[in-house]
């Protein structure tokens, strides 16, 4: 019975990889709450919208270690990030001038913008391929542990390591720093109160002399920058392949959903709720037990409740019982 | 939401009667055309497609057009479509069936059981800590029990020759039974999905049939022992004759000779007329019926549903039922579709499934057909089948012609090299968008 | 069986939504008003006069009624269910589109306008459902009512915490989380905030008990003093033409009555039709 050494295993293979999935997914759900609160539909392309940022800082990546420019330690992608931020949103904004505010100026059914966001999904999707392929791309640099395995078991003389990767670093705090500054800007400016109050009573917001334009307009940028965000630490902490980000529209929806579509707080709980699910849901805790149990007490197998291509039944299932048992979400979201 | 009673069928203006032959016959050219400028045969194979791909669009037109259901799960109906033409035509393994058929399906059988009975529990008990702890407690048992049973027999009949089975195989029937099997097994899916999903917001339904379509997918590429995963299953038996059996038989040369056609190309020909009559069978029965079904008191109030959900329950509608019936049936058409393109293509390639082309591709072919109108289907699954088609090889012609112009091997080249291919998920796009903006009906409105 | 619009037509899904077309989907231009009657004109600080209008293409709900309120003084507008009480108020806010008449503010003509353009030329309106920012706080939603407003708000928030006190000790809270009497004065006070020269409510005391309903009567008596004009629509008829400087009795879109609220109450044929006997 060892209990330190079965802790450092669930740190190392359960605990670490799951807060950094849970903050790439927080990102990316609270870019679809956002859409979901101020302009009320469900963006089907928000995963095309991440490759895009990716793609764009990739590209912008590779120019800058071209020209010999590295940010040290920390990977080149996070100096290029603004620059994809900045495409983004002009590719956002691009898109609602000539697609969505038809729309919105039509008062379309919320049903016909999701099908309308499947077109933009496909033209996307398109331009992302074009831009930089359908392949796998890594373009992770700089240091690449900020605790490795070997070090840290000289340093606490364990058996087991625990290392942490600095893309893993990297994405919590910047993921913590990109979430305080959402919700200071939601909570302490007037734009950002007036966004909410938007989100809360669209027409008592008209009434209030509240710009709707600028309000979208202002929420398509926050899009762009979280949506960048997360797919550029997502890529860094696995690698960029378009159809890997398309696909993960389905964990970051359930995120959203589960912590109750339109609230900034519930997407960042869900995220995390549906990345801890995923982890240990088709982790092999085999390891963890052996160190837990007295000698001989341990079952023999994997004890992995599914294997590790089964995640999507994980988001799905916990997306069906949260919307069976509680369909506003853990978290209040809006009631419609 | 306004609704206009049936005046608007009968004040229809003549020139809207003849829209839909005229744009029926714009195909037939477009197709004919196809047919003279890249052969006979090419323009066979994109219309059988086309067929079965007009076959799953008036499946999604029978959800969504009439029903207002948001399925974004295609894929998955029609993988499981697919999976039956494996599981039907494909002979048995019998070593595998030896070496643990009868253990997988035991535990299959108990796995089931164990659902079963959580669901019994949640119905007969009162709401109560204790029914949760009882059904914790008989979950957690049943599936270790379920896994014990099944894991052994699951590698057993991996183990069995995997480089060419490795899997327990099908029924060894004749294939075109494959086609009502996927229907149904296709339909059974729906049916346990509908129970749990129906009652959902469209867009909550939306991801979960979403969800429910990459589950089916990795079921089909990580079980090997059910159709051998991304191993693929090749050499599914066909209903029609082989070519290599058309070219040696003499009878059939002759036959050739006096069209003026070598065996060669009349071979594939011939086939793939026969695959066509075998298609347009299906569709025209699937047409037919639900052209009647739509007409029915039964149709009317599907759609009086769609047009006014609460009105309709007012009324004493049972919403829900009709949801779940009309989510099966259109579940099916899609499954039977399914079956057919797996029989067309001779092997069930699970890796080959994308969302974009299975299950987004048939969307658009809907909506731009004119959701509502099953007519409309079968011309936007044609209409946008052929483009789908058209565009990789013309946008190959453009932007090939423009690499040349840069310089050899570098970044800019190899992108445009590569960008036929991804015209296709542009173009399609920019159609939908302009369809949606320009003639959000489609282009057979439903009247 | 299509509805008109193919974009409206969300094929039965009940997705509630803002974007869903609610009340006035305007359609209609504006109709020339040159069958107004010349002579009819009232002098006063705000008039909606001889206004016939309804929603959309549908059938006129109004029919030529004549709305007026002096400055600072309390005008109510009562009438049986349907008589398009409601109705005139949102027009004379601009939220649905007059087919003939015209709507005048301290004298100038503002019939065109939309809604947000009258708030700017100092009207402020309180919706019956759905006044406040549910889930900002107290203060967040008088916030956003001054959101037009460059200067400093901080007096005119000062001045509507004094109106109503128990604001402020709540100004930190969600504005949902309040009593339906406590929504009330948030919605009052936010509209309060533009630091308007009309106000006007659409029943402010629906659904709120009768010692709530005197309370914020007596506080709606303050605003008026202030030299706001008030113009308010009441199911509580009696109670509200008893604080009226001004009461119109609508029928069917049309004056069936008017006088000082005091004539109205001790009218036989008002007391015995409206406000059972």
């Amino acid at each position: 019975m060892d209990l330190l050494n079965a802790l450092v295993v669930f740190l190392n293979f359960v605990f670490v990889p799951a807060v950094s999935y849970g903050a790439q997914l927080a990102l990316g759900a609270l870019g679809v709450t956002l859409i979901y609160g101020i302009l009320r539909f469900s963006n089907f392309a928000h995963g095309d919208t991440m490759a895009f940022g990716t793609a764009i800082t990739i590209l912008c990546t590779f120019g800058l270690q071209a020209l010999g420019i590295t940010f040290g330690p920390l990977p080149t992608a996070l100096l290029a990030l603004p620059v994809g931020i900045v495409a983004t949103a002009l590719l956002l904004l691009g898109t609602d001038r000539v697609v969505y505010r038809f729309y919105r100026e039509r008062k379309a059914a919320p049903v016909i913008l999701v099908i309308v966001s499947m077109g933009v999904m496909f033209v996307m999707n398109g331009i992302v391929r074009f831009i930089i392929g359908v392949g796998d791309v890594t373009f992770a640099d700089g240091a690449r542990f900020l605790v490795s395995a070997r070090g840290f078991q000289e340093w606490s003389g364990l058996e087991e390591g625990l290392a942490i990767r600095s893309s893993q670093a990297i994405t919590v705090v910047t993921a913590a720093i990109a979430v305080a500054l959402l919700f200071w800007f939601l909570n302490h400016t007037r734009t950002g109160k007036s966004m909410r109050a938007f989100s809360d009573n669209e027409d008592l917001a008209l009434l209030s002399g509240i710009n709707p334009e600028r309000v979208v307009a202002i929420t398509w940028i926050i899009v762009a920058a979280l949506a960048t965000t997360a797919g550029v630490l997502y890529g860094l902490d696995k690698s960029f392949k378009a159809f890997t980000y398309f696909q993960l529209l389905l964990p970051i929806f359930a995120a959203a959903i589960v912590g109750g579509l339109g609230n900034p707080l519930g997407a960042i709980a869900g995220g995390f709720v549906i990345a801890f699910s995923e982890v240990m849901l088709t982790y092999a805790w085999r390891k963890v037990v052996l160190y837990a149990l007295p000698e001989g007490w341990a079952p023999d197998g994997l004890l992995q409740l599914m294997s590790t291509e089964y995640k999507f039944a994980v988001s799905f299932a916990i997306l069906i019982i949260v919307l069976l048992f509680r369909p506003t979400g853990l978290f209040r979201g809006q009631s419609v | 939401m306004t609704t206009v009673p049936q005046t608007r069928a009968i004040a229809t203006p003549a020139r809207d009667s003849l829209r839909t032959p005229l744009l029926f016959l714009g195909m037939g050219v477009l197709l004919v055309l196809t047919g003279f400028l890249m052969g006979a045969n090419y323009a066979l194979l994109v219309v059988n497609m086309g067929l079965v791909s007009a076959i799953m669009a008036l499946g999604v037109n029978l959800q969504w057009g009439f029903a207002g259901l948001f399925n974004i799960g295609v894929m998955g109906f029609l993988a499981l479509g697919g999976l039956a033409a494996v599981l039907i035509a494909m002979p048995p393994v019998t070593e595998a069936w030896a070496a643990g058929g009868l253990r997988i399906l035991l535990g299959l059988l108990l796995g089931a059981a164990t659902v079963v009975l959580l669901v019994l529990l949640r119905m007969r008990m009162a709401p109560s800590r204790r029914r949760m702890a009882v059904m914790i407690a008989v979950g957690i048992a049943g599936f270790v029990l379920f896994r014990r049973v099944i894991d052994p027999g699951i590698v057993a009949v991996e183990a069995v020759t995997p480089a060419a089975t490795g899997y327990l195989g099908g029924l060894g029937l004749p294939v075109l039974l494959a086609w009502p099997a996927g229907g149904l097994l296709a339909a059974g899916a729906a049916w346990l999905i509908g129970k749990t999903a129906l009652g959902l917001r469209s867009d909550y339904l939306a991801i979960a049939t979403l969800g429910i379509a990459e589950i089916i997918l990795a079921v089909l590429k990580n079980e090997d022992w059910l159709a051998r995963g991304v191993k693929n299953v090749i050499g599914i038996p066909r209903p029609v004759p082989r070519e290599i059996d058309l070219q040696r038989s003499p009878d059939f040369v002759e036959q050739a000779a006096r069209f003026g056609l070598n065996a060669v190309d009349a071979s594939k020909i011939w086939v793939n007329l026969l695959y066509m009559l075998l298609i347009l069978a299906v569709l025209g029965l699937v047409l037919l019926l639900s052209q009647l079904a739509l007409k029915s008191p039964w149709g009317r109030m599907v759609r009086a549903i769609r047009d006014n959900e609460v009105a309709a329950e007012a009324m004493g509608k049972d919403v829900t039922a009709r949801h779940l019936q009309i989510f099966v049936l259109g579940s099916a058409v899609i499954g039977i579709a399914g079956a057919i393109m797996v029989t067309l293509d001779g092997q069930l390639t699970p890796g080959s499934y994308q969302p974009l082309r299975y299950t987004f591709l048939i969307w658009v072919m809907v909506i731009v057909g004119g959701s509502g109108n099953n007519w409309g289907a079968i011309l936007g699954g044609l209409l946008i089948w052929w483009l789908w088609v058209i565009v990789a090889p013309l946008g190959q012609l453009v932007f090939g012609s423009l690499a040349t112009m840069m310089p050899e091997g570098s970044f800019m080249a190899q992108r445009l090299a590569d960008a036929g291919e991804q015209m296709r998920l542009l173009t399609m796009g920019v159609v939908l968008l302009l369809v949606l903006r320009f003639s959000p009906r489609g282009l057979i409105p439903e009247r | 069986m299509i509805s008109e619009d193919p974009l409206r037509d969300d094929r039965g899904n009940r997705d509630l939504s803002i974007t869903r077309p609610r009340d006035a989907i305007p359609m209609d231009p504006i109709v020339p008003t040159a069958t107004q009657p010349a002579t009819s004109v009232v002098n006063a600080f705000l008039v909606g006069e001889a206004m016939v209008g309804g929603y959309g293409r549908g059938p006129s709900i109004l029919n030529g009624c004549t709305i007026a309120a002096e400055k600072g003084q309390i005008a109510v507008i009562v009438g049986p269910n349907g008589a398009g009480k409601s109705t005139a108020m949102k027009a004379i806010f601009g939220m649905l589109d007059l087919r003939q008449g015209s709507v005048r503010l301290n004298g100038e003509d503002i019939t065109r306008l939309s809604p947000q353009d009258r708030v700017a030329k100092g009207m402020a309106f309180v919706p019956q459902t759905r006044n406040i920012f549910p889930s900002l706080t107290v203060q967040e939603n008088l916030e956003m009512g001054a959101f037009l407003r460059k200067d400093d708000i901080s007096r005119t928030m000062e001045q509507v915490y004094e109106l109503f006190p128990i604001l402020r000790e709540k100004r930190r809270q969600p504005a949902g989380e309040l009593s339906g009497g406590q929504r009330q004065q948030v919605a009052v006070g936010r509209a309060l905030m533009t630091q308007p020269s009309v106000l006007m409510l659409d029943e402010p005391t629906a659904g709120v008990s009768p010692i709530v309903m005197d309370e914020l009567f007596d506080r709606i008596i303050e605003i008026a003093r202030t030299g706001i004009t008030i113009l308010m629509v009441e199911q509580n008829a009696r109670q509200a033409l008893e604080i009226a400087d001004k009461g119109y009795v609508l029928v069917q879109g049309a004056n069936a009555f008017s006088g000082t609220g005091k004539d109205l109450l001790a009218d036989p044929q008002v007391r015995k039709s409206f406000l059972g006997g």
